[in-house]
């Protein structure tokens, strides 16, 4: 929801990256973007969390 | 395109159907679907104004789980959802009379009116139906 609402805040074309421990959100969230049209820089596993870049593409 | 209105009457105000209803809602409507949720029964007392969270959210197996692994708080999720996209909340109209309750008993910010039954499935008839 946070990222979410960051988006709405950022210029087209910014990236966000979201870091967190929750592997639902590794699934969620490009699922989302998906589903509303942005798009996905990235998803990494690191040390015990995820790093999800996400680009605001409208 | 554009899709289909959920729909998703809340009856049981166990923790763990409220929680499944507000990330349901929340969810939809920050993925571009708009989302109406009618509040009845006793799930109109998790909406109470003033309540603590252990007071408001309590019964099923996952109450317990849910609050030690910090799930995101139900009421705020709903808020996020009315903010982020086109989420409504309706009242009961019945559940209000029979608590004597006007909408002010219930948390700022949430609800958009009291609706009566009647309303809420015509209104549904196009959409998808879920309950609680």
């Amino acid at each position: 929801m946070e990222l979410i609402a960051k988006l709405k805040l950022v210029n087209v074309g910014d990236e966000i990256e979201v870091l967190s421990s929750d592997k639902g959100s590794a699934n969620d969230i490009p699922e989302w973007v998906k589903k509303v049209h942005h798009e996905m820089v990235g998803i990494t596993q690191q040390d015990g969390y995820w790093s999800i870049v996400v680009r605001k593409a409208k | 395109m554009a899709s289909n209105t959920l729909y998703i009457l809340l009856c049981s105000g166990e923790h763990e159907k409220v929680q499944m209803a507000a990330m349901m809602a929340s969810v939809a409507a920050v993925s571009e679907r708009p989302v109406e949720v009618f509040v009845s029964m006793n799930a109109i007392h998790a909406f109470e104004k003033g309540l603590s969270a252990d007071k408001r959210y309590h019964g099923g197996a996952y109450s317990k789980l849910l609050k030690e692994k910090k799930a995101p708080d139900p009421l705020t999720l709903f808020r996020q959802g009315r903010e982020l996209g086109d989420l409504k909340l309706w009242a009961c109209s019945m559940a209000l009379d029979v608590q004597g309750w006007e909408l002010d008993k219930l948390e700022d910010g949430l609800f958009d009116e009291a609706l009566g039954l009647t309303k809420f499935l015509s209104d549904a008839e196009t959409g998808q139906f879920v309950t609680l």
